[in-house]
């Protein structure tokens, strides 16, 4: 739980029931019950900022001084959605300038970049202004901030959905993966924007190449190998062991030594797929006794958190065996 | 506690402080700070989590038969009920009360309502709370409360908090069925678009994203999974979808649990990957030792609760999520969690209770087409029209 800052009488602050502007407006103070719960102390600032936004929407006022007074509520609580709305109701009836509203926002997002309402109410602008044009730098910024921020990954697709701005997109991506190697969100950023220009033969074997290298940089990136997982399972429909290249990527890998998690498990995925299929019962039982080893690697050596788990995989493959 | 301090090896354990949890809880309950009011709008949220802490913690009778009478009272005065002008319904239980105004004036209150919506959130946490402390729930109209879900859900099958004004995600597609499955009643909500939008968002690494196509999120899993139970579609995923899904969920143990890939451990984890491979029947394969040593390092010794991480501000939700999790390995002295729920066993089972009176009571018409199937039910003006608020906002 955050706390919200400025909560005390600055010595800028003028109380809104001295000043003289707004002196016809009487205040409403909050039903909140008559035993109320989770009650919150609120600051004499909060109190009065409330009790005039009460009265103003009980009003039904909407002028430009209704909208300075959002804004105060809103820096009291951005979490405020019934302001958000009251807020955008009163844009609305005043056609007031959107643009401005964009710069407005962009401050608030600087301050309170994982909150849900100030991101909904910036996409909502956009649309009303039918213009996008600050949404890949807005979000660009947010993501120098914190480069996992879900809020700014998610209004950076929408815009990008909504407004056909994939063109640099890959070049973005790039630069992000390139910055950091385990940034899960750039490398599902790259999914997103590749399926859209199409995930062709040539794309995803570019693709591969791609991940390859990035993966003989640092084996032990969960992200990396997700990212050739879901390639692969595009192209080869849902299985990973038709890629010939991927798989002497992979045996070398671990002939090498390495014996990061990820490639072992991705061995395990392959060996049992290949051993599904074979029809040759001898075959079928070198590749199931792969499996099985490698099972056994991970629960005692490799991934020993997993070790039930890679336990149950070798069970469930014996099961299957069984069965055919 | 001597049952905590030890394990089967032998091996001393750090106790669960379920004293000082259940003191923390209460606490919330009562009076908050000045530096909390930006959460304002989720008292609610707050509520539930302390209520259902103290219930998990087997500890409800310490709240005081006026302070239940109070927490009930308080919950039912967030209800909107009223539906005029064969306007939208705007039914269920409100964040805060921040347009709850003090007035005889009739013009004023009338004004003011336009303002006072239901969130499927809070109406979620509501109606749980309210099962939680043994309530009947027979002052709730369940079918105005399910138009009020009915109204919210989107032409894409997914779910936004309320009536305007509210970005629509997998979150609120859980708390959609959740309502619905503790009310007993799905009346117009449209579970096969519901369905839809949760496997679309199924993404390549087998983990479920909030929106189309967004990155995979262990609190998003969990309410995808959970929704999908609730609506009595997990069935429909096929076995290797399921392992697949196992696998992205498992893979989030690094000690505790992580939300994402290569992102930092969080208690909350423990509960949303913890409950989502409950719902799966896979929880037993992840390592408890590991999970539980984690959660007990952000445990508060000194005045109790959980934080997200070691050494970090303790709250509401981080506490009420570790309890959840700790349940989920049979700790001793915590009560028994339904996982797709995230509230008690016992809780669960006081409303198994009420929906066998309700059926046992229902001849009233306006529950006729309750065994109706979804598809007949799809009507697309009912949320989609190009009157909607909904594609406004938007």
């Amino acid at each position: 739980m955050s706390d919200s800052d400025s909560d005390d009488w600055s010595e800028e602050w003028i109380p809104y029931s001295q000043r003289a502007e707004w002196a016809d407006v009487v205040p409403l103070a909050q039903d909140d019950g008559e035993r109320p719960i989770v009650a919150i102390a609120y600051s004499p600032k909060f109190r009065e900022v409330f009790d005039y936004f009460r009265a103003i929407i009980a009003h039904k006022e909407k002028s430009p001084r209704a909208l300075e007074l959002t804004a105060d509520a809103l820096q009291l609580n951005p979490a405020n959605y019934t302001v958000w709305q009251y807020r955008r109701d009163i844009l609305r009836a005043l056609g007031s300038d959107l643009y401005e509203e964009l710069d407005y926002l962009e401050e608030v997002i600087r301050d309170n970049a994982k909150n849900y309402q100030v991101w909904h109410h910036r996409r909502v602008i956009v649309e009303m202004l039918n213009n996008p044009s600050k949404e890949l730098e807005l979000t660009e910024v947010a993501l120098e901030r914190d480069n996992k921020n879900y809020h700014a990954w998610q209004h950076r697709q929408w815009a990008i959905k909504a407004f056909d701005l994939y063109e640099n997109e890959l070049t973005f991506v790039d630069r992000l993966i390139a910055e950091d190697i385990r940034n899960n969100s750039a490398w599902n950023q790259r999914f997103f924007v590749l399926k859209h220009f199409g995930l062709t033969p040539e794309v995803v074997q570019r693709e591969i190449q791609y991940t390859m290298n990035r993966i003989r940089v640092v084996k032990n990136n969960e992200s990396a190998w997700n990212y050739l997982g879901g390639i692969l399972r595009h192209g080869d429909h849902g299985t990973v062991n038709r890629n010939v290249e991927v798989i002497s990527f992979c045996e070398e890998l671990y002939a090498s030594g390495v014996r990061s998690p990820y490639l072992l498990a991705f061995l395990i995925d392959l060996y049992k797929e290949q051993c599904l299929q074979q029809t040759n019962e001898a075959d079928a039982e070198v590749l199931s006794k792969k499996v099985y080893n490698l099972c056994s690697d991970m629960s005692k050596n490799h991934d020993v958190v997993r070790r039930k788990y890679w336990q149950y995989v070798a069970d469930q493959l014996k099961l299957k065996l069984s069965e055919k | 506690m001597s049952h905590d301090a030890v394990n089967i090896e032998g091996i001393k354990r750090e106790p669960v402080l379920m004293h000082k949890h259940a003191k923390f809880c209460i606490r919330f309950l009562n009076l908050l700070p000045a530096r909390l009011a930006s959460h304002d709008s989720t008292r609610g949220a707050i509520a539930f989590f302390a209520v259902c802490g103290l219930d998990v913690l087997k500890s409800l009778s310490l709240l005081s038969n006026q302070m239940q009478k109070d927490v009930i009272e308080w919950i039912y005065g967030g209800l909107v009920t009223s539906l005029e002008d064969g306007q939208q319904s705007c039914c269920g239980f409100q964040g805060s009360r921040c347009v709850n105004i003090i007035s005889n004036d009739e013009q004023l209150q009338a004004n003011a309502k336009c303002y006072q919506w239901g969130h499927l959130a809070m109406t979620y946490t509501g109606i749980g709370l309210l099962a939680t402390l043994g309530d009947d729930l027979s002052r709730l109209d369940r079918k105005s409360i399910v138009d009020g879900v009915a109204a919210v859900q989107r032409p894409d099958g997914s779910f936004s908090a309320s009536i305007d004004g509210s970005e629509n995600d997998m979150r609120f597609v859980f708390c959609a069925a959740a309502i619905c499955h503790m009310l007993d009643y799905w009346g117009n909500v449209d579970k096969e678009k519901m369905y839809q939008f949760i496997i679309s968002c199924i993404r390549y690494d087998n983990g479920f994203s909030q929106y189309l196509e967004g990155e995979a999120h262990g609190g998003t899993s969990f309410c995808a999974l959970a929704a999908l139970e609730l609506s009595g579609q997990l069935h429909r995923l096929d076995e290797d979808t399921k392992e697949n899904i196992k696998r992205w969920l498992i893979f989030r143990q690094v000690n505790g649990f992580q939300g994402r890939p290569n992102k930092m451990v969080d208690t909350c984890y423990s509960f949303w990957i913890g409950a989502a491979l409950r719902i799966l029947g896979a929880f037993e394969l992840t390592d408890y030792e590991e999970n539980r040593a984690y959660l007990m390092e952000t445990q508060d010794n000194i005045v109790g609760g959980f934080s997200k991480w070691p050494q970090s501000t303790t709250d509401p939700f981080h506490t009420y999520l570790g309890l959840c999790g700790l349940s989920f390995m049979n700790e001793p002295g915590l009560a028994e969690v339904k996982p797709s729920l995230n509230m008690s066993m016992r809780a669960y089972n006081h409303l198994k209770h009420l929906h066998a009176q309700w059926q046992a009571e229902s001849t009233d018409d306006k529950f006729a087409t309750k065994e109706t199937p979804a598809s007949k039910l799809n009507s697309d003006d009912k949320s989609t029209s190009d009157t909607s608020p909904l594609i406004k906002a938007q």
